[in-house]
């Protein structure tokens, strides 16, 4: 039993320090923001990229609290031990849907520059997109943003809370309640997070379609989760928090999962690819053809070696996995590849792959912003859950 | 066997793992009930009733071979348009029921869901037959089956090479790799088991036959060091085989440009279906089974409410993909698309579609209660109606998208002669044939691994700890990890 009475003894909650970095990011993440719009507003070229530049970093900061929502929610549908101590960090990060629809807001200004299907007269003259108006259209679509919204805003604060609330109570009904409701959430959001990547990725080239896309945007949100949820565990333990809570036996296995999901991303990737590939039809061949060409082919290249072979070769190692200090970098990197193929997803539908100091200044702008809600809710509540009644299990887990 | 109160471990009470298995059996208890089976003199009379039945049905199978093989693939009801037809169904059957045993023992394994030990060698053997049964299909469809050697690249005077563009190339080394694979993985698994059932021999021809097959295992801990070093690299080898094969499989369909066949999300659609078909035979076989040997202690409720889980699970996935497919159809705006949908739905092949839909959708939504779960019969009928249905599954993806293509001058109807029947109820009867062999002569519970969550494997022994409770107090562990980096503390 030492070692749960060190344990006692572990600092647990950011207080204020959390504040400060929730106040620092905001102001940040709003100057980047402003600055981007000034920009917009006084040059013609960054008006043309400011919108496809916030869907991109928008898009990226979605998938960071989605692919953090199904791991909240999965580890309660299969009632998980091992990963109760790192549950609460990705608590608070899926719990940012709220904020998140306020950070879409900006996009309905830009639903004309975004989405081609939105101008009636290119409808009207288009066969196909006439055909697709019942369902591609703005009422119907904002209908539809509203009612995912709300769905992921209601799962990640009823896991938050329903969480931070046992800190208090340590009654064990809510894990129950909890489980309960993991199952049909997990059905709504496999539902939700599928046609939104439809609604918000694949119809920016409305004539395009793939069955695989919505499983193709999941796949790089639990990669980005995964990733998250350890650079965010090395960095509060280097900040001093939850030394002893947070083992490498769970980064072991948080790194595991990260490699498992950097595998299954490629062969969603893989099967969407070489399936149209060797298809060879012309109306699906389009959309590959142009993020292969202006420069998005080498784009490509990047994303096959940066976000599968490299990684694949770093993270299969067990002493990497076990080793966080080490970890964190590819985690980094994987971060910042998952914005890259969300880059890939979203650009060649606007124009040649030349980097713009937009794509940078919203990234940065919208990541604070939404790291700053994070760290809000961090500063109020402990880093780890208090009172769950497998949290015996998970700090005293190890890898057999 | 006392009160059936204490046979229920479905229960769950966060922060008490239920046990895996149940009983107050001993280590030597364990074995006693696994080996028994297969040491007792005579099988049981159901044992040798199944058992002629299937080996009936298996000549039945080779006799329809040897008709087909004489006479010519014009035996069977194959024609332009429809060229696939019960031969490609029956392969993706198979192949699909033969995915269960690699998922159980490889990639429940890494998760470690220990409850696995008390099934995967029941699934792993499944897996084996039904990819046996599988690898007929494709190699009897070819039309001259005897030049099927063609598709191994082997240096020849032919000046031939395979087309590996091929799909059907695909197949041959994606089956053909996850045969072996799982092979080696359930003999490798057995090993222990085999040397058991050696040292317990009472004749010499026993002894001798287990003891080639058990490779001089001694048990030494050299020995056991070794195997668990294998078992987890086979696992890890063989997680990917679980996904690739059903991927190349359903490869065979979406590189065409046929309505239909062609859709991105097929192979993560297909490797759900086979999951889901897979479990499906594990709970078909394994429900009657347990009940005839009386394995309830060690397959007990909670196995089957997980399994029932894994069913609802996958179903629903296969269920979304019917969803995403349909709707894509319409959002395609492509009317050929939409067309072989409608058709489907609709068409003259609509009843097998609704059959799908009923047996693969509507039924696994009664395993959202727990009383489904966790009656066997109820899970023995919900099953057999997800076996049903996962083959008209296969047999609507085959069949509706080539009878009616982009032209209706070629359009035609497909109808099975009495041959491919015949060939279809075989493939069923050569299926049991192997696995009643395999009930009878191979230990079909892994006692070696299910001794290691019991109850008795000793609380205070370290990592093995029985219950499911593979955590425990490692005082050490709380280090600060963040100092030295990565250096192994132990």
């Amino acid at each position: 039993m030492t070692a749960l009475v060190e344990l006692m003894l572990d600092r647990r909650s950011l207080g204020e320090v959390g504040s400060k970095l929730a106040r620092a990011a905001a102001f940040f993440g709003f100057a980047c923001v402003a600055f981007a719009s000034v920009g917009a507003w006084l040059w013609e070229p960054w008006r043309q990229r400011f919108f496809p530049a916030y869907l991109t970093a928008f898009a990226w900061v979605l998938s960071l609290t989605l692919g953090t929502l199904f791991f909240v929610v999965l580890q309660h549908l299969v009632r998980a031990g091992w990963s109760v101590v790192i549950r609460r960090l990705a608590e608070f990060f899926a719990a940012q849907a709220p904020l998140l629809a306020v950070l879409a807001l900006p996009l309905l200004l830009g639903l004309h520059d975004l989405y081609h299907w939105t101008h009636p007269e290119v409808v009207a003259e288009d066969p196909v997109l006439l055909g697709k108006k019942p369902y591609l259209n703005v009422p119907f679509f904002l209908l539809r943003l509203a009612f995912y919204f709300l769905f992921w805003s209601w799962a990640g604060r009823f896991y938050y809370r329903a969480s931070v609330a046992q800190d208090e109570s340590g009654d064990v009904g809510l894990t129950e309640r909890m489980q309960k409701r993991a199952a049909p959430a997990m059905l709504v959001y496999a539902l939700t997070v599928t046609f939104a990547a439809f609604d918000l990725l694949m119809s920016l080239d409305p004539h395009w379609y793939s069955t695989i896309f919505g499983v193709y945007y999941f796949a790089g949100a639990v990669v980005a989760a995964f990733a998250l949820l350890i650079s965010a565990g090395v960095l509060v333990q280097r900040a001093g928090y939850l030394r002893r809570t947070i083992t490498r036996e769970h980064y072991h296995d948080l790194g595991k999962l990260l490699f498992a999901f950097v595998v299954f991303w490629a062969y969603i990737a893989f099967s969407q690819f070489m399936l149209i590939w060797y298809g060879n039809i012309p109306e699906e061949t389009s959309w590959i053809l142009r993020r292969t060409a202006d420069g998005y082919g080498v784009i490509g290249l990047v994303l096959l070696f940066g976000h599968f072979i490299v990684p694949f070769a770093v993270l299969l190692p067990r002493s990497i996995k076990r080793s966080p200090g080490t970890l964190l970098y590819p985690a980094l990197w994987l971060l910042l590849m998952h914005y890259v193929d969300l880059y890939w997803l979203v650009m060649p539908e606007f124009g040649a792959a030349t980097p713009h100091l937009v794509d940078i200044v919203l990234f940065f702008g919208l990541g604070a912003l939404w790291l700053s809600g994070a760290a809000r809710l961090a500063s109020r509540h402990a880093l780890a859950p208090q009172k769950d009644p497998r949290l015996v299990e998970s700090l005293t887990f190890e890898n057999a | 066997m006392s009160q059936p109160a204490i046979w229920d471990n479905s229960h769950d009470q966060p922060g008490h793992r239920a046990p895996l298995v149940l009983g107050d059996d001993s280590f030597g208890a364990i074995t006693q009930r696994v080996a028994t089976i297969v040491e007792k003199p005579k099988p049981p009379r159901w044992w040798t009733v199944t058992f002629s039945i299937s080996l009936a049905f298996t000549v039945v199978l080779l006799a329809m071979l040897a008709y087909l093989f004489t006479v010519g693939v014009g035996v069977w009801g194959l024609n332009v348009p429809v060229a696939w037809g019960f031969d490609i169904t029956n392969f993706v059957f198979w192949v699909g029921i033969g995915h269960a045993g690699t998922l159980i023992s490889a990639i429940l394994f890494l998760f470690r869901q220990k409850w696995r030990t008390s099934i995967n060698r029941f699934a792993e053997g499944m897996t084996i037959f039904a990819v046996i049964c599988a690898g007929i299909f494709p190699a009897i469809h070819t039309g001259r089956p005897w030049f099927d050697y063609w598709l191994f690249p082997y240096p020849n005077q032919m000046q031939m090479w395979p087309n590996f563009r091929s799909p059907l190339m695909w197949d041959v080394f994606a089956v053909s790799t996850y045969f072996t694979v799982s092979l080696m993985f359930w003999y490798v698994g057995m090993l222990p088991d085999l040397a058991t059932l050696r040292d317990r021999a009472q004749t010499k021809l026993r002894q001798l036959v287990y003891g080639i097959l058990a490779l001089g295992w001694r048990g030494s801990a050299r020995h056991w060091h070794r195997y668990e070093r294998v078992y987890l690299l086979l696992a890890a080898l063989a997680t990917p085989l679980v996904l690739s094969v059903h991927s190349v499989v359903s490869f065979d369909f979406a590189v065409s440009q046929l309505p239909g066949w062609h859709a991105t999300i097929f192979p993560p659609y297909f490797v759900a279906g086979a999951i889901f078909s897979g479990f499906a035979m594990v709970l078909t076989l394994l429900i009657p089974i347990r009940k005839a040997f009386h394995l309830e202690e060690l397959v007990t409720t909670r196995h089957l409410d997980n399994m029932a889980k894994i069913l609802l699970a996958t179903g629903l996935m296969v269920g979304y993909a019917y969803g995403i497919e349909f709707f894509t159809a319409w959002y395609s705006g492509n009317h050929f698309e939409a067309f072989t949908f409608y058709n489907r739905a609709l068409g003259p092949y609509s009843w097998a579609y609704w059959i799908m839909v009923f047996c693969n959708v509507v039924v696994p939504q009664m395993f959202w209660f727990k009383k489904a779960r966790t009656t066997p019969w109820i899970l023995l009928v919900g099953s057999l109606f997800v076996n049903v249905g996962m083959w008209f599954e296969r047999f609507v993806i085959v069949v509706t998208s080539l009878s009616r293509d982009f032209l209706p001058g070629n359009w035609g109807i497909y109808k099975p002669t009495w041959v491919e029947l015949l060939t279809l109820a075989g493939s069923f009867g050569l299926f049991l044939t192997l696995f009643l062999l395999f009930l009878r002569f191979l230990p079909m519970v892994a006692m070696a691994e299910v001794k290691s969550v019991v109850p008795q494997a000793g609380l205070e022994r370290g990592p093995h700890r029985g219950h499911g409770q593979y955590w425990g107090e490692i005082p050490h562990q709380h280090e600060e990890i963040l100092g030295g980096e990565g250096r192994e503390q132990r």
